[in-house]
């Protein structure tokens, strides 16, 4: 979480000289991330991230703690001032201002004191310029008192009006379901059943804890007597409230976190010095605490050796004390053994020894570390590693003039396939909207998106291999299927086709292209490609804009690639070549009877050369490994050739 | 014999040579190597000659036609490549042949998985449709625990796994971590694992769907030193020899210590400039195994200790000097003409 903290302020508990850009710079490369410094009105403020673990420094004296703690590490003098307080009350676990009767599972710490006679009215200048810098409007001395203690030492705090509070009397327990409050700011909740709230004598809910106060019990200019609320809370039923609300204040997000509840003496004391000095109120003589379990210093053990293991480095056994009592530890040694004693506020935070290491690594410092590339022995190779392939292909794709996109793999309902929503497409519980609400099984509609929205009128190939997602409808993770798809503009059938065609020849795929049906095609226009029983891709042109569409199962290729294709000696004799020109009967596809010619005996390869209406010129190239044929031997296959096709295609020779 | 065949080819020569036009070359061929031509001749001839000329005269004859077929194509290429006295002008423009593009994306990945692979990390890849133990619990992070709101996550539409509670799209890569140890069970591990990642979010530079690359070591006796050294090195590969990185202080659960990393900035090479304002630009995170991770991996910590890293390929890629893009929705823009400049 980010947090502001005015420099001035700051300066009430950190002694130091150093500029408030030098302090950034520290506490950047120690501690909390100073993301920038900022000017409001005349006062400076850092604004600091604060990372979820470390919640006890999310205030100005929490930052005062780190900082006087690093600094000196930099050469810099500083010392942490401590939080001056005049209230000298008395705690005790009965007061007869009150009675309550609290949930120990829900609130570990209950503290509250009565103050009488408060003036309410506008805060004093100072205090209103350091809230308004750190982006709280101030309201008056009361609620201005709440948040000021909130941002100094990191505690939220709740003030009721006493006298709204019937019978003195409050019940802090779980809601239940069904239960209804109305906060101070007007908004009726609906409450679940483990949100923690507060029940006065008359049986009102008169607190939603930790998220926001009753309506019924808010200070209003007439309020005469506070009771000053600070509290313990259990953060997870804080976070489910906050969460399931909505309502997520800076309240909420400290108590979430898991706060010190040694830290709630100090800011009840502090509360009461402010509403004497800013209210001119009345404190009453004793402070009302219910802690039944007090803070036991958690200890760990570890070794100077340990911490050097990890460090990296050589380190003193007096700089590891140093820098852990400058941070608040306590700290133990017996010859190499290290004892640390940790305090509340990182109770929750430290539990490891290497918890340990990072709090000494980061004080020496990150930046004051060797760095060194890992020796030891290397890991195998993966077995069988698609990633090269993957960008054969890619490489492949580019030199065939293809442009590579990205797409999204979350799409709307109608871009999952080019078929209807299969059951086997995913859903998304919680998506960001309709048009990213499920996970595609095709590539084929994004493309095709794509395509649609480039204005050009020149041709273009545009790709992408990414997965797609077929779910296998038990309870298993989908099938993530490596995919080639790609689509081509303005290019002939045979354009298109010839460069599916390079593909596979490129990596020595003997496949067959067979016609075959499906939805989102024109009629008769798409072929599926298998290599023997298996099908590995398909290829046609889509309904619609009529653009040329294919798509290859990249493990497929994969499996059948022959990467290294193996020599072939070029022929020791020279081939013949000719011409033929044949006259094609209506309705025959001219594929098979290329293969049916390609797979006679000695035919080395037949090339399509022309072909207009029912006149199909091929190109036919006859050789023998084993001597050069004669116009003779020629001949005779031409003529068993011509025979085939009559018989089988009823196909003739043009005369 | 010999000196009429030897005159045979000094006369084919310089006839070849002298030739002007592929026209003359061709019936040249056909007079010298046709099948009335003169060294057809000369074969026939072969079976009257006494037995013992018989051989060395036909390799005589044979060399002759080598030698012919090779003039012949040397002048062909002579012929139609010099056209020496016509009118020839040089400036006109080239036919640009048309070749495709790859998409900056891949341009990255391949690059940081080249650096990566030299120091003998292995790239793999995990699923994208993962289990939430995967994605957080075996990453020391139960459910319901504040830290997971980070990350934003996506959840897929179907019923809990008994065991590894709900399917997730992964958030991080960091789910490849358990996966790679359970994977390669005893160390050492060097893993880069690249792949899409998922996140409920989008702005200038925050995409739904992203990549991340994932760099995960352990083996005895690694520390901090070592993740530094690697951070350096891939700054250095892929920024530059110039460039350094450093690490800060930061909190994952899953890492322990953890750190933010930080690349110098390649404009004004860390001296703090308008892109980077301090001189550093931040590119994601870091840290120390955590042990409670390197146990739900099945490593046993008192013996192994690791190193991980995972930053986004999109951030990593912007910083680099000369792309010149600052917006992610502008690096997944599907317009030709941003797509054909690179």
């Amino acid at each position: 979480m980010d947090i502001l903290i005015p420099d001035n302020w700051l300066r009430d508990f950190l002694k130091t000289k150093a500029t408030p850009e030098k302090i950034a710079k520290c506490l950047s490369l120690a501690g909390p991330s100073v993301e920038k410094i900022e000017k409001s009105e005349s006062i400076l403020v850092y604004l600091i991230e604060v990372t979820t673990n470390r919640i006890d420094s999310a205030s100005v004296y929490g930052i005062a703690r780190e900082a006087a703690a690093i600094l000196p590490r930099f050469k810099i003098p500083a010392a942490l001032q401590p939080v001056k307080v005049a209230s000298s009350q008395k705690l005790a676990g009965t007061v007869d201002y009150l009675s309550v009767k609290v949930d120990p599972v829900l609130c570990k710490r209950f503290t509250a004191i009565l103050i009488h006679d408060v003036k309410v009215g506008p805060s004093p200048k100072h205090i209103q310029e350091r809230l308004s810098a750190v982006g709280i409007r101030p309201i008056n001395n009361i609620v201005d008192i709440s948040n000021y203690l909130m941002q100094e030492l990191g505690q939220p705090t709740h003030t009721f009006d006493y006298d709204k509070i019937k019978g003195a009397r409050m019940v802090l327990r779980a809601s239940k379901p069904g239960e209804k409050i109305t906060t101070l700011d007007g908004k009726t909740h609906e409450l679940s059943g483990d949100d923690i709230v507060i029940e006065d004598g008359g049986g009102r809910l008169v607190d939603l804890a930790g998220i926001m106060g009753g309506g019924n019990s808010a200070i209003d200019p007439h309020t005469r007597n506070v009771l000053l609320f600070v509290q313990h809370y259990n953060p997870i039923n804080i976070r489910r409230t906050s969460m399931r609300l909505s309502h997520r204040t800076q309240a909420a997000a400290l108590f979430e976190k898991g706060l010190d509840p040694e830290n709630i003496e100090l800011t009840v004391r502090r509360g009461i010095d402010l509403f004497v000095e800013l209210a001119g109120g009345k404190p009453a003589k004793t402070i009302f605490d219910i802690y039944p379990k007090a803070y036991k210093p958690k200890v760990i053990s570890t070794r100077v050796g340990f911490i050097e293991e990890r460090l990296g480095t050589k380190i003193l056994k007096k700089d590891i004390t140093r820098y852990l009592l400058a941070l608040g530890f306590g700290v133990r040694t017996m010859g190499n053994a290290i004892t640390v004693s940790v305090p509340s506020f990182r109770a929750e935070d430290i539990n490891l020894p290497e918890d340990i290491v990072e709090e000494v690594a980061r004080i020496y410092g990150y930046h004051n570390l060797p760095s060194a590339l890992m020796m030891g022995a290397l890991p195998e190779k993966l077995h069988n590693s698609p990633f090269d392939f993957e960008k054969r292909i890619k490489d492949l794709e580019k030199t065939l003039g293809a442009i590579e996109v990205y797409t999204s793999s979350l799409v709307s309902k109608e871009l999952v396939s080019l078929q209807d929503v299969s059951p086997r497409a995913l859903k998304l519980k919680n998506p960001l909207g309709k048009e990213s609400e499920y996970l595609r099984s095709s590539l084929a509609p994004s493309l095709v998106q794509v395509a649609k929205r480039v204005g050009e009128k020149e041709p273009f190939h545009i790709f992408e291999i990414a997965n797609v997602y077929l779910s296998p409808g038990k309870q298993s993770l989908p099938d993530e299927k490596m995919t080639l798809g790609g689509v081509f503009f303005n290019y002939s059938w045979r354009e298109a086709r010839g460069i599916v065609e390079t593909i596979l020849r490129n990596f020595s795929i003997q496949a067959e292209f067979e016609p075959e049906n499906s939805m989102g095609f024109l009629l008769n226009h798409r072929l599926t490609i298998n290599v023997g029983k298996d099908n590995i891709g398909e290829f046609g042109t889509l309904e619609g804009r009529g653009l040329v569409y294919y798509e290859f199962d990249v493990e497929s290729l994969r499996t059948f690639a022959k990467l290294i294709p193996g020599y072939q000696p070029e022929p020791k004799y020279p081939p013949q070549i000719e011409d033929i020109t044949l006259l094609l009967p209506s309705k025959i596809y001219i594929g098979p009877v290329i293969e049916n010619i390609r797979k006679t005996n000695n035919i080395a390869s037949v090339e399509l050369v022309d072909n207009y209406q029912n006149t199909v010129t091929l190109r036919v190239t006859y050789q023998d490994s084993n001597k050069t044929m004669t116009d003779k031997e020629v001949q005779t296959i031409r003529e068993k050739i011509l025979q085939v096709l009559d018989k089988k295609f009823g196909i003739n020779i043009k005369d | 014999m010999e000196e009429q065949i030897q005159n045979l080819k000094n006369q084919a020569l310089a006839q070849i040579i002298s030739s002007e036009t592929p026209e003359d070359l061709e019936s040249l061929r056909v007079t010298y190597l046709g099948r009335n031509g003169h060294i057809n001749k000369i074969v026939e001839k072969i079976p009257t000659l006494e037995l013992q000329q018989r051989a060395a005269i036909g390799r005589m004859v044979n060399d002759v036609r080598v030698a012919v077929e090779e003039a012949l194509r040397s002048q062909y290429i002579d012929l139609t490549t010099q056209q020496k006295t016509e009118w020839f002008d040089p400036t006109v423009p080239g036919i640009i042949p048309k070749i495709g593009h790859l998409h900056l994306i891949t341009q990255a990945i391949e690059e940081i998985s080249e650096i990566f692979q030299r120091i003998g990390f292995v790239r793999v890849r995990y699923p994208e449709v993962e289990w939430d133990w995967f994605a957080f619990e075996a990453l020391n992070m139960p459910k319901n625990h504040p830290a997971r709101d980070e990350w934003e996550t996506f959840f897929v539409d179907t019923p809990s796994h008994l065991r590894y509670g709900q399917m997730v799209l992964t958030p991080h890569t960091s789910s490849g971590q358990p996966r790679e140890m359970q994977r390669v069970k005893v160390p050492p591990i060097r893993m880069i694992n690249i792949a899409k990642t998922y996140r409920r979010q989008f702005d200038q530079t925050h995409a739904p769907m992203f990549h991340q690359f994932e760099g995960l070591v352990i083996d005895k006796g690694i520390n901090i030193t070592h993740l530094k050294g690697t951070i350096d090195h891939f700054a250095r590969q892929f920024y530059g020899p110039g460039a350094v990185s450093r690490i800060r202080p930061f909190h994952f659960r899953f890492t322990e210590p953890s750190f933010e990393v930080d690349f110098s900035c390649v404009h004004c090479m860390g001296k703090g400039c308008k892109f980077c304002k301090s001189g550093w630009h931040e590119v994601g995170g870091a840290g120390m195994v955590h042990p409670n991770v390197l146990r739900a991996g099945g490593i046993d910590p008192k013996k192994y200790t690791g190193f991980a890293f995972g930053w986004g390929v999109e951030r990593t890629l912007l910083l680099k000097p000369g792309v010149n893009i600052n917006d992610i929705r502008t690096l997944y823009g599907t317009d030709l003409r941003y797509l054909k400049q690179f």
